[in-house]
Parts: structure tokens; C-alpha cells; sequence
């Protein structure tokens, strides 16, 4: 009970003594966190590196983006819709790019989703009428109160506690002990009577779905989107931030992304050579540290 | 004589210009223990990966149970209730032993698609049943990577038998074991099956083994069946003695 009672005072109680910046930054690690953890459900628990994950970052805060810009609706109404669109889209999205990488594995299951991924991007770069191309869009805010980050925070916190609550359902199920099967042995586990494939494609759906809502909150946090979401740097991101806090538990990604926002908010202000820092950081982690932050807590065997 | 459990007729397989099977007919009876023997490179695996499904054979029909079941994928004929092992060694090394039978269970009751209920009580009583069968009810809850070779065969026996099947194949089930451990592991398997009424099909090199429970043999050669019958007929023939059971005395 602690365990979970303790974290949920903490991060209730959070905002309430953060400046406004640090609330803004606190809404990006919740994000963030998500978004990590998503990833991590198809590389910890399905043994699938995904290459491309930015794109379902990106497509869910481009969905944000044109349902609140472009379609027309009450501004209310289109905010209202806006995590259950960003869900339904990434989860399409996921699904077709799902169909075509879950094909391969390794290396080449990885090219797959880093070409899809690569395929948005330029998408998103030159259909200028729906996703304003090199400029994103911009301007984008909740309604009312929720336009206050501190409340913000409130309403995105509400959306990732449930997500993560749903994912770790997953994790838990029979359909996750099904994925780690299937990480430790897929030939294995197909003379069971286990569709590989399928299983696979479920997995990467509902991680990208995930990862869709992340980037929705995300871009409502911070007003726009840009073509720079998707680009395939960005997929590189949620590889840190698993690897970082650790891919062999549920919560190791969450940390390492929150670990990953503080830093680059501390390192960027004192110099712009912030990639270089956190490089040296992942090496010595990856060296010292193989289990992540995570591991930090087991004890050696 | 009854209608054949498992019945292969002109299996073929080709890779680029090696002719791996050249058309193997195979019919097995219900409760039969029929081994495939051969030298290595007779064909014995590229055979049980293309009547799995794992491989698309060239030609030929599998027919089991009188379904014909040609070219389905393994998870496909896993739920119509062949199972099989693998030559080497086949478990899900970072889980533990309970949860690998455990996975089997659940996928055999449907419910790999399940997302919301705890995976960790469910089929734990038939795990335990199914992991005391084969002689592993202590090692439960250790992670199956680091059981003993002979400890995850019986894993993996277990883990074949959480499917219900009524056919079972092994791939060179004593693979890497010791001669006495061999023997040991062949008895258990023989035992198990006799209990739970399957037939079954094992690949072997030992013929301790193979003429220890073997009801029938068939011998395979260049991809193709050289001979077939009982232990008895088997080790008469000249030409199995030639390829076969000369070279190993």
C-alpha cells in the first residue's frame, strides 16, 4: 500500500511547491515518463527495439494539434477529445506500421520502424496545409483554468496515472507473460499455440497508442508541435530514458525519463554542449550500471 | 489396424540444389513410440520442422487425426494437439520454471489474448501437477536458465504436456545427456506418455535408448526412408547395419 500511497501524496503535492517553470517541467517528465514507459512494454517485456517510437510521440501531438487548429470544433469540445483521439490515431497508426515491421525481428524489425518513422517525418514537413510543415503549429492551449500549468499538471497527472495503471494491467496479464515468453523464446513459444506475430502487433499497438497520448499532453504543455517530433533523433530518446532508468522493471523508464528532463534542464542552463554531458552520463551508466537506476536498488547477486 | 494418428505421405523439402527430404511417407498408429534414426544429416530435423509447419514443404501431405494439416503454422497445430520439443534445448530462460508450464497453460486455455486479469495465481495448482510429473516439483520457482541441462529437458516435457496434446515430438529428446541419464530421461518420457495415453515420435542417436521403448523405428537416409518396422526387423536389415548401426559399433 505505501508503495503506491507515498508516490501519489508526492506527486499530488508536487506543483503545489514548484515554481511555475518547475511545474512546466514537471508536466514534460509526467509526459515523458509515459511515453517511456510505452516503449518500454515492446523492448522489456516483447524484446522488440523500436527504432521509430517518435512517431507515435509525433502523431499524437500532431493529432492534438489539428483536432484543436483545424477541425472547426468548440474549443471545449475539441479539448475534451483530444487523449482519446491522440489513443485512436497512434493506435491506427501503429497498427499499420505494426502490420509491416512485426515481419522481421532485430535489426531489421528496427529499420522498419525507423524508415516508417522517417516517412511521417516528411509528412510532416511537406503537407504544410494540415501540419503547418517546417514551422509545426503553434499556439495550442486548454481552455480555461487548465491553460495555468499548475492545473495542467493535474489533468495530465490524472491521464498518466491511468495509463500507466492500464499498462501495468498488461504487463501483468496473461497477454504480458505471453510477451515475455515470447521475448525469451518465440520459437518456443508458437508450439504452444501462441500466434507470434499477432501477439506482437497487439503489443505494438498498445505501446504506440501510449506513446500517442504522451505526445498529445506533451504538446498541449508546451503549445506546439514541429516536424522535429518525428525526426529520427527524437526516437532515440525513449531508448535513453529506458536504458537510463532501467528496462527490467515497469517503473525503471519512468525514472529514467525524469532523470533525463532534470538533467538536460540543469545542463542546457550552464552550457549548450548538453548532448555531450549527457553522452558521457550513458556511458558511464551503461558501463557501471547495466540494470540502470533501477538496478540500483537489488542487491548484488 | 486402427486409422493412423499421424499419417505423412511424400514429405518433401528442397534448400537451393540439396535435396533435404525426397519424399518421406510416415504412418503412425495410435500409441505408438516410433524413433527416427539416421546419421547425422539424414534429415531428421529438417523433417520435424516441415510436419510443424516451421518449414513449407515442396510437396507432400501430413494428415493428423485424419485432418490434413499441410503447411499449418506450429501455433496453429499446437492447438490441435501435436506438441513438440527441440533438439536443443527450448525453454524461457528468465522465467521461472512454474511460469514457463504456466505460459503453456494459458495459451492452451486461450487466454494469451487476456489483459486484464493477474497472470501469477492462474494455472499455478496444474503447474505444480505438470512440474511433479516430470520430476521437477522442486525446482519451481527457480528461473528455468539456470536449471540443469537434464532439468530443462524435463521443463520442456512439461511445458509440451501443458497443451493436452495426443501426439508428441521430440527432437533428440536426450540430446547433450550423459548414457545413464539418457536412458533415465527416455523412461521418463516413455512413462509419461504411457500414462497420458500419447503417441509419440522421437529423432535419436543412442540405440540404448531407441531399443529400450521403441515400439516402432523408422530409419532415415539422405532425406529419404531407407527402412521401417519393428525394433526386431530394423536391426536385422542389412542395409540399416550399413549406414547405420554398423558405423556406430
Amino acid at each position: 500500500m505505501t508503495r503506491i500511497v507515498i508516490p501519489a501524496v508526492i506527486l499530488l503535492a508536487l506543483p503545489l511547491a514548484l515554481s511555475q517553470f518547475w511545474t512546466f517541467i514537471a508536466i514534460e517528465v509526467l509526459a515523458f515518463a509515459l511515453y517511456a514507459v510505452s516503449f518500454n512494454v515492446l523492448l522489456g517485456y516483447g524484446g522488440m527495439l523500436s527504432f521509430g517510437h517518435a512517431a507515435f510521440f509525433g502523431v499524437g501531438g500532431y493529432a492534438a494539434a489539428i483536432l484543436l487548429k483545424k477541425a472547426g470544433l468548440p474549443a471545449g469540445l475539441a479539448f475534451a477529445l483530444v487523449p482519446f483521439a491522440a489513443l485512436l490515431v497512434s493506435a491506427l497508426v501503429a497498427l499499420v506500421i505494426g502490420i509491416f515491421s512485426v515481419q522481421r525481428s532485430g535489426i531489421y524489425f528496427a529499420m522498419l520502424t525507423f524508415a516508417f518513422q522517417m516517412l511521417l517525418y516528411t509528412i510532416a514537413l511537406k503537407a504544410t496545409s494540415v501540419t503547418g510543415g517546417d514551422d509545426g503549429l503553434t499556439g495550442l492551449k486548454p481552455p480555461g483554468a487548465l491553460a495555468q500549468p499548475i492545473y495542467y499538471y493535474y489533468y495530465a497527472l490524472a491521464f498518466v496515472a491511468a495509463a500507466l495503471y492500464f499498462l501495468h494491467r498488461l504487463v501483468s496479464s496473461p497477454f504480458g507473460f505471453t510477451l515475455r515468453a515470447l521475448r525469451a523464446n518465440a520459437r518456443r513459444v508458437q508450439y504452444v499455440g501462441v500466434n507470434v506475430r499477432a501477439h506482437q502487433l497487439a503489443a505494438f499497438v498498445a505501446s504506440g497508442a501510449f506513446a500517442g497520448l504522451a505526445g498529445a499532453l506533451f504538446a498541449l504543455s508546451t503549445g506546439n508541435v514541429f516536424p522535429g517530433w518525428l525526426d529520427w533523433t527524437a526516437s532515440a530518446t525513449p531508448i535513453v530514458m529506458a536504458v537510463l532508468g532501467g528496462v527490467h522493471t515497469f517503473l525503471g523508464p519512468a525514472i529514467g525519463a525524469a532523470v533525463y528532463v532534470v538533467l538536460e534542464v540543469f545542463i542546457s542552463g550552464h552550457t549548450e554542449y548538453w548532448p555531450l554531458a549527457m553522452g558521457m552520463i550513458i556511458v558511464a551508466l551503461v558501463l557501471l550500471m547495466p540494470e540502470g537506476l533501477s538496478g540500483l536498488r537489488r542487491k548484488p547477486a | 489396424m486402427s486409422e493412423p494418428i499421424l499419417r505423412i505421405e511424400g514429405l518433401a523439402k528442397r534448400f537451393g540444389g540439396l535435396e533435404a527430404l525426397g519424399g518421406v511417407n510416415l504412418s503412425v498408429a495410435p500409441g505408438d513410440f516410433r524413433a527416427i534414426i539416421g546419421p547425422n544429416g539424414a534429415g531428421k530435423s529438417t523433417f520435424f520442422n516441415t510436419m510443424t509447419g516451421l518449414l513449407k514443404p515442396d510437396a507432400g501431405r501430413v494428415v493428423f487425426e485424419g485432418r490434413d494439416v499441410t503447411g499449418e503454422p506450429p501455433h496453429r497445430l499446437a492447438r490441435r494437439g501435436v506438441a513438440r520439443t527441440f533438439q536443443i534445448t527450448s525453454v524461457f530462460a528468465d522465467l521461472t520454471a512454474l511460469e514457463n508450464v504456466q505460459v503453456a497453460l494459458l495459451a492452451h486455455a486461450r487466454m494469451s489474448w487476456s489483459v486484464w486479469p493477474k497472470a501469477r495465481p492462474l494455472h499455478t495448482a496444474r503447474a505444480r501437477e505438470l512440474l511433479n510429473l516430470v520430476g521437477l516439483g522442486a525446482g519451481a520457482d527457480r528461473r528455468a536458465g539456470t536449471l540443469s541441462h537434464g532439468d530443462q529437458k524435463r521443463l520442456e516435457l512439461a511445458i509440451a504436456l501443458a497443451g493436452e496434446p495426443r501426439l508428441l515430438l521430440l527432437d533428440e529428446p536426450t540430446a547433450g545427456m550423459a548414457a545413464q541419464e539418457r536412458l533415465e530421461s527416455i523412461r521418463l518420457v516413455h512413462r509419461v506418455a504411457r500414462e497420458l495415453g500419447l503417441s509419440c515420435v522421437f529423432t535419436e542417436h543412442d540405440m540404448a535408448v531407441v531399443f529400450a521403448v521403441a515400439t516402432h523405428i523408422t530409419v532415415m537416409h539422405q532425406g529419404r526412408v531407407l527402412a521401417e518396422g519393428t525394433p526386431a526387423e530394423v536391426r536385422s536389415r542389412r542395409e540399416v547395419q550399413q549406414v547405420y548401426l554398423g558405423e556406430a559399433a
